[in-house]
Order: C-alpha cells, then structure tokens, then sequence
C-alpha cells in the first residue's frame, strides 16, 4: 500500500468523531467519503431475524430432552434383583460377546461428513421440505425462509459421497433442484437431483 | 418463545440466566437467543457478508454455547465468552462463501438486483474485497466500530484487547478501503 493511500494521523481521528480535529480538502473529501460508503453498506446490510431463535430453541429442546434422559441413565441408584435374574442375565451376555467374538471386524465407514447448504427459490412457496438417499427418501427436512426475500435455506451434515435429493413445495409435486450440478432420471419416470460431497465440501460441477 | 423479559428492569442478568439454564431450565436459554442475536445481528451480517450464512453462524454459536455453557468461566461475562464463539462460526462461514463462491450463482442475479436499489454493487464488492484482505482481528475491530457504531471502551469490554491496539486494527481497516475505494475510481 503507498503512503498516499493512508489516512493521515488527524484523518484517523477526524474519522473517530474528534470534533477538534479541522480537517480540510482533498484528505477531508476522502474521510466523508469513506463515512458515506460505510454508511451506505451498513444499510444494507440483511440482519438474521426472529427465525434464528426458532431454529435454535427447537435443537435446544431436543438437546435438553436428551441430556435429562443421560443424567437418569446416569445418576446412582439402589436396585434390587434376584440372583438367579442376574446369573441368566450374565450367562446372556457372555454367549452374545462369545457369538461377536467369531465374527471377522467390522470395517469401519468413513465417518467423515461435510456441512452442506440446501437452498431453493420458491416466493409464493408456504412450506418447502426436502428428502434424499440421506434420509432414506422418508420423511421431509423442512427449509426455513432466507433473510433474502423467496428464498428457502436448510445446513445439513451430509457424509461424503454423492447423494439424491428432491425438494417438495407446499407438500405438493416433487421438484428438482435448479442449483443441482446434475439431474438424473431415477428409472421411475421423476428426475433427482445429484450433489457430490468432498472432504473438503461440495465438489463443483 | 417462553420468556420475554429480555431487556428492562425486570430482565433476568445474564449470569442468573445461565446459573438457571444450567439448573435445568433450558427454556431460559432464549432470553439469550433473543438478547444476543439483537444485540450481535448487524455485526454477524457484516463479518460474514452474506444474511443466509450470517444466520447460519449465529444458529451454530448458540447450540455450541448451549452445549459448553458449564464450561463459561464466569457466568456474568458470558456475553464476552459467547461472542468470542460466535465470532469464530462468523469467520468460519465467511471462509467456507469464498471457497464455494461458484455454488451460490444461482440466486446472485437477484440479490444484485434487490441491492441496486440501496447502493452501488461495485462498491459493496469493493468493501467486501477490502474486508477480505484484513485479517480476522482487523474485520472484527472494523465491524464493531464503523457497523456497530461502538465506542473503543466498549470494544475493549467484549474482546479483551486495549483500546491502542484497536485503534491500530481500525486505522489499518480504514487505508485499506480507502486504497480499495481509490481502485473503483481510477
């Protein structure tokens, strides 16, 4: 960067409301104009809105859920049982881990999952819901509406692969993705949507 | 939402509502959601520079607060505590819109459109390149400053850094868009 470009000592305070400061000509032109370009990107700045605190308190509820189910499992208590339950209850087990014990090892999956945003352009849409070979094609995952007006957004974990997806408008008639990087016919006459993802996030097209 | 008492004299200080969440009264948690996501809304929008993923950010540093919320060391500054975490999914997600650039085309044409109307596209994209170029402690300062509007003291509140070195993140941020901004000109 050259020294011409840098604000002067007097300019940085100018900037940071010193109304000491007399600044004048072309360094004060180019101070209110930074201000005004400031200004300008501030208000248009889209702000998450209300529907962030929706999203969150539902996963909130759920976690709580979960974590009161953990501390039950968790917390001491006293128990009662009769020895002859526990000695079948052992004998049980042992058979279980003995029957597990012959079979090869299981070769692990790779674990690995990226977080993948789905997004769909639907103004007049109520409801937008999305379904994949993620989910086994069951039930849909709902969007929620975008801060951008029309538009519908989901973040999903998704493992890395190639994967299927249809969203469905309104709970009516399944509709590709026009963002997709491809189509493919699914042999039964619909055509899905297919999103490829890499370890290091959705593979270009 | 259950509670609403989120500002004025009857709210709930921050430090009883974390003390109370933690005692099991996870409903409580959205007094913060509401109050932090007010208060931290324009800055996440800013440091990110796109409302979607801003929305993203902000979703994700409430569930990991909420998730590590005993371990905030001291429950009356967790507003500081919980800003630092947000802050970190804002850099995050404004990393992960510059590498999947390409992906987001579709809906652009729109968004130009829509923005047109309030200011210049080429001078947004010139304050977006400049932000790009400073580095994170750089933005940060900036955005709390110029978008926030916030004192220097109250910076120092929530980041934990003295006023002189944000004073030097801020005058870096400031040559370096207007040197941006001499570029849209020539």
């Amino acid at each position: 960067m050259s020294e011409l470009s840098k604000f002067s000592p007097e300019a940085q305070q100018y900037l940071d409301g010193d109304s000491a400061v007399r600044l004048e000509g072309a360094e004060r032109a180019s101070a209110d104009r930074l201000e005004q370009v400031i200004a300008a990107y501030t208000a248009q700045l889209r702000v998450p809105g209300a529907e962030v605190d929706g999203a969150v308190m539902r996963r909130i509820r759920e976690l709580a859920a979960s974590r009161s189910w953990w501390s039950w499992l968790l917390a001491p208590r006293a128990i009662r049982v009769r020895p002859a339950v526990l000695a079948v209850a052992a004998a049980v087990v042992l058979v279980v881990l003995w029957r597990v014990g012959e079979r090869e090892p299981p070769v692990r999956a790779a674990a690995q999952t990226v977080l993948v945003r789905f997004q769909l352009a639907a103004p007049a849409a109520h409801d937008v819901t999305l379904a994949g070979s993620f989910n086994g094609w069951s039930e849909g995952i709902p969007l929620r509406k975008s801060v951008v007006p029309g538009l519908w957004v989901v973040t999903l974990p998704l493992p890395v692969g190639e994967h299927q997806y249809l969203f469905q408008v309104d709970g009516n008639q399944w509709t590709p993705d026009p963002g997709a990087h491809a189509q493919v016919d699914d042999g039964f006459g619909r055509t899905n949507s297919v999103l490829v993802v890499g370890p290091r996030g959705v593979a270009g097209p | 939402m259950e509670p609403r008492l989120i500002d004025g004299p009857d709210a709930l200080p921050d430090g009883e509502v974390v003390r109370r969440v933690l005692a099991g009264e996870a409903a409580l948690f959205g007094i913060l959601v509401e109050r932090y996501r007010e208060e931290f809304g324009r800055y996440a929008a800013a440091l990110v520079g796109d409302p979607d993923r801003a929305a993203d950010a902000m979703q994700e540093a409430f569930i990991r607060a909420y998730r590590s919320l005993a371990s905030c060391r001291d429950f009356a500054r967790v507003k500081a505590w919980f800003f630092r975490i947000l802050t970190n999914q804002c850099h995050d997600q404004r990393a992960r819109r510059r590498r999947e650039a390409p992906l987001e085309g579709f809906d652009a044409p729109a968004r130009e459109r829509a923005d047109a109307a309030v200011m210049d596209g080429e001078v947004r994209d010139a304050i977006g390149a400049a932000l790009d170029r400073l580095t994170p402690e750089q933005r940060e300062a900036f955005v709390l400053r110029h978008v926030d509007g916030r004192s220097y003291e109250e910076m120092a509140a929530i980041l934990g850094t003295g006023v002189d070195a944000l004073k030097m993140r801020v005058y870096r941020a400031r040559d370096a868009l207007r040197q941006q901004l001499e570029h849209l000109h020539e």
